[in-house]
């Protein structure tokens, strides 16, 4: 109980804005327990503040793939690896876009779970990646990690995000841009005509993220092939071998 | 010989299919200087290796796959270019293709494929960054396009490789049979999937894992930066990245004047409402796709929902395919369209050359040229799918007397059908054109008859454009996202990004030189096969007949026209009135090898 709540003041911004108001009737309603350990908490971070500095208040902490926006223009791959190499180069991007069969593109994100599956999944002690508190992006330390011997995280994640650097072996982990994810910015650029953005930060989507993780890149594209060409408009949808014939006659 | 700095690796993977071996062939910064890549180098190689008159076919026959500096890097909507001596015209063609494939090859560490020699058997090429391997494709043969994708996808067991595959129109040696990169987009218009089956090569997959080096990555990325935020922001693009090259058909019939109809008759073609963009958004589009890095996305994929093609997931239609297979043919029921257009797609033959010829064979037709008994008992009229969907199957699998006849494409049809038939022959240089009418729009006309391919609509509608796109087709990118965007500011830009990626020192000056060497090398490889200018003009029938109809009625494309055209692109390069490079020309160009090759071509034609 006490772990769950914890993990709300992470979820929404610390102003009072309307959500911040919302969450602290919430909590309210939840029970006067829970009120007292988030008062402690931010008792307790607050006397902190005085010593480390403060985390800021605009930096973003979860990354959101709206599937259906995606064209496969693959400029968050280009960003991300221009902002960790300095050079475009796909294979060392964390994020990528899968082309599933040829008609659906789906960009394969971290989506920067509470309970990180990868982090819990690395042997080393100290844990090698670690969710950095300021901004949720996964930081890994090289030093310590086993690379090519262990890729326990790659095996871990649910959502086969986790590639390995070619050249050093090292998993490579979404890091968040320290803050200010530089496929977001990409992707915002050259989208709007017709479409809005793919890639969002901080748009929760109802916790949508966390059942999405669960969903293999394949399994999406396979969902969203069949969501974009086949909406269930009139109860049924022609299989794959009608699809053939009709294709050939 | 000073070895590459940045931009390219300065190898290219040599594949022998006769001998199934592989080597890395070096090539020097001198030789990108001059040729850049791609278009260019392959031109570079035509002239140099092949003597006049070599057989397209012959074993040691080759292909050059090239993407070229720009591919890889930053720079938005890079391109393929695959570039051959063309077994349907007999002359140098390129065909470009957008997608991802050709960063894939830059990725795996080469500037190019280089493929000679013919396999015994079937063959599929996979290519993982320097690890080269020659699988079995004995069971793919006879698939189409999409199935050979996904079955290379799955022998690659890598869903992120891409592919370049024939269908079976290449296999059956087809001479307008194309390649099918990434199953929705075509190298098409040379007859490159003809010698890739008469190589025995099924298709081709590619996975790289490196990155191209930059000499001073700043100043790169600064003029990257700026060229993608003109193709992000330039208000002219932002139809094209709603409505696809579709919309053209709509604003080429109702303001340009330029939509072909029915064989090239007229270029009023009121039914457009029927199949053109408008229709497509209310009835078939699902999807918007890009290239690599490109804001413009403009190829749209959509899904058809009623009537005997339920269910048939496509691409298009595009300016081009729905123009030669939509108004060209009269048709007026957008879903047979669509699936004329991705029957094309799957069989692996040019969209552009097959509706070319079913219009020309439909003309004859209803002109009484040709009788249903020369068709095997079919007799198209127009906007009738059915009967078109028979004549291409006919055509892709060279079946009964139709398809014998029909996959000659329309010059040879039209000589040995003879009766008149010329008049309605729409070709040059043995190539049917792509959709733009030139009598309506006629800067297109530099493009058809004065680019190196012939009837191609993608090598610039103006004499300083012919010279820009030899360049986007060798650097290679696209030219919605870059040429056309960059406008006056091309020279700029390209050298802009050239210079910091490859450590070069080029001006401005050098940017045009380099264009017009391009063309030049194209042109002596051209002048060899007896190309000069008695061959540089367009079809009769659009310098005989005036447009009947529409918003351009009663235009002509004249004889004057012609010359004023001629003259002022041959000067600008440097030709003679001929349209032969001049030996002063090929001095400053570099070219001294060719002095000997263009003499022999004067005396043996006459010139």
């Amino acid at each position: 109980m006490e772990g769950k709540e914890k993990k709300l003041p992470d979820l929404f911004p610390k102003e009072t804005t309307r959500r911040g108001f919302l969450r602290g009737t919430a909590v309210a309603a939840g029970s006067a327990v829970a009120m007292v350990t988030v008062g402690g908490l931010a008792a307790k971070a607050a006397h902190a503040q005085a010593a480390a500095p403060a985390p800021q208040k605009d930096l973003m902490k979860y990354l959101f793939a709206e599937r259906e926006n995606c064209t496969g223009c693959r400029a968050c791959e280009y960003a991300c690896s221009v902002y960790h190499t300095g050079v475009v180069r796909p294979s060392v991007s964390r994020i990528h876009v899968l082309k599933y069969k040829d008609s659906i593109d789906v960009p394969v994100v971290c989506w920067h779970c509470n309970d990180a599956p990868c982090v819990a999944a690395c042997p080393t002690t100290p844990k090698s990646i670690i969710p950095d508190p300021n901004h949720n992006g996964i930081i890994l330390n090289e030093k310590t990690c086993l690379g090519r011997k262990c890729l326990k995280c790659q095996e871990a994640c649910p959502a086969q995000f986790v590639w390995v650097n070619p050249d050093t072996g090292m998993p490579l982990m979404c890091d968040m841009c320290a803050g200010d994810p530089a496929c977001v910015k990409a992707c915002k650029d050259q989208s709007g005509n017709p479409q809005g953005p793919c890639l969002m930060t901080n748009k929760l989507g109802f916790g949508v993220n966390l059942a999405f993780r669960d969903v293999k890149p394949n399994e999406a594209g396979k969902d969203l092939l069949d969501l974009t060409f086949y909406p269930n408009v009139d109860g049924k949808r022609p299989t794959p071998a009608k699809t053939k014939k009709t294709r050939r006659s | 010989m000073t070895a590459t700095k940045g931009g390219c690796f300065g190898k290219i993977l040599e594949i022998d299919l006769s001998k199934q071996t592989y080597k890395t062939r070096e090539v020097p910064d001198e030789i990108y200087q001059k040729a850049i890549g791609g278009n260019g180098l392959a031109a570079y190689f035509l002239t140099t290796e092949y003597k006049a008159h070599k057989d397209p076919l012959a074993e040691d026959a080759f292909i050059y796959i090239g993407p070229g500096p720009l591919n890889g890097t930053f720079c938005v909507s890079t391109r393929t270019s695959f570039a051959h001596m063309s077994p349907y015209t007999g002359l140098i063609s390129h065909a470009e293709t957008g997608a991802h494939f050709g960063n894939e090859i830059k990725w795996a560490g080469w500037d190019g494929i280089y493929i000679k020699g013919r396999s015994k058997k079937p063959v599929w090429l996979s290519i993982v960054d320097d690890k080269v391997e020659f699988k079995d494709a004995t069971k793919l043969w006879s698939k189409d396009t999409e199935e050979t994708h996904e079955a290379i996808i799955k022998g690659m067991n890598d869903p992120y490789a891409r592919t370049a595959v024939i269908g079976p129109a290449g296999e059956n040696q087809v001479p307008f049979s194309c390649v099918i990169v990434e199953r929705f987009r075509a190298a098409a218009r040379s007859g490159t999937g003809m010698l890739m089956g008469n190589k025995k090569l099924k298709g081709l997959a590619v996975r790289g894992s490196k990155g191209v080096p930059v000499v001073d990555n700043v100043k790169f990325m600064e003029m990257a930066t700026y060229a993608k935020k003109l193709a992000v922001e330039k208000e002219a693009w932002q139809g094209i990245k709603r409505w696809g090259t579709a919309g053209l058909m709509e604003q080429n019939n109702f303001f340009t004047g330029s939509l072909i109809t029915k064989n090239y008759q007229t270029t009023w073609y009121p039914d457009v409402v029927k199949i053109g963009a408008e229709e497509a958004n209310r009835k078939f589009w699902k999807r918007h796709v890009a290239c690599n890095h490109c804001p413009i996305h403009c190829l749209k994929l959509g899904v058809i929902r009623e009537g005997k093609y339920k269910g048939l997931i496509a691409e298009g239609p595009e300016y081009e395919s729905g123009g030669l297979l939509g108004s060209n043919l009269g048709m007026t029921n957008f879903n047979d369209m669509i699936a004329l257009i991705e029957a094309c797609d799957a069989y692996g033959i040019d969209n552009i050359s097959t509706g070319g010829v079913l219009g020309f064979t439909t003309e004859l037709v209803e002109k009484g040229v040709l009788k249903p008994a020369d068709l095997d008992g079919l007799k198209p009229k127009w906007g009738d799918g059915d009967t078109y969907m028979e004549l291409i199957r006919k055509i892709v699998y060279k079946e009964g007397k139709a398809g014998k006849l029909l996959s000659k494409g329309v010059k040879k049809m039209s000589a040995e059908i003879g009766k008149g038939s010329e008049a309605y022959a729409v070709h040059v240089k043995g190539k049917e054109l792509a959709a733009h009418d030139a009598r309506g729009d006629k800067a297109r006309a530099y493009s058809y008859a004065l680019g190196s391919c012939g009837g191609d609509h993608h090598e610039g509608a103006s004499t300083r454009a012919l010279v820009i796109f030899a360049m986007i087709n060798s650097l290679s990118t696209c030219s919605f996202a870059s040429a056309l965007i960059w406008g006056g500011e091309n020279a700029k830009i390209t050298v802009g990004m050239l210079n910091p990626l490859c450590g070069w020192n080029m001006t401005e000056d050098d940017y045009w030189t380099t264009g017009k060497r391009i063309l030049t090398m194209e042109r002596v490889f051209n002048v060899r096969e007896g190309i000069s200018r008695k061959d540089d003009i367009l079809p009769v029938r659009m310098r005989t007949e005036k447009l009947p109809a529409g918003p351009k009625k009663g235009a002509i494309f004249t004889e004057e026209d012609t010359k004023k055209m001629q003259d002022e692109f041959y000067s600008f390069v440097g030709w003679d009135a001929k349209g032969i490079p001049t030996d002063a020309t090929l001095k400053a160009y570099g070219l001294e090898y060719s002095i000997d090759d263009i003499a022999r071509a004067r005396k043996e034609y006459n010139l």
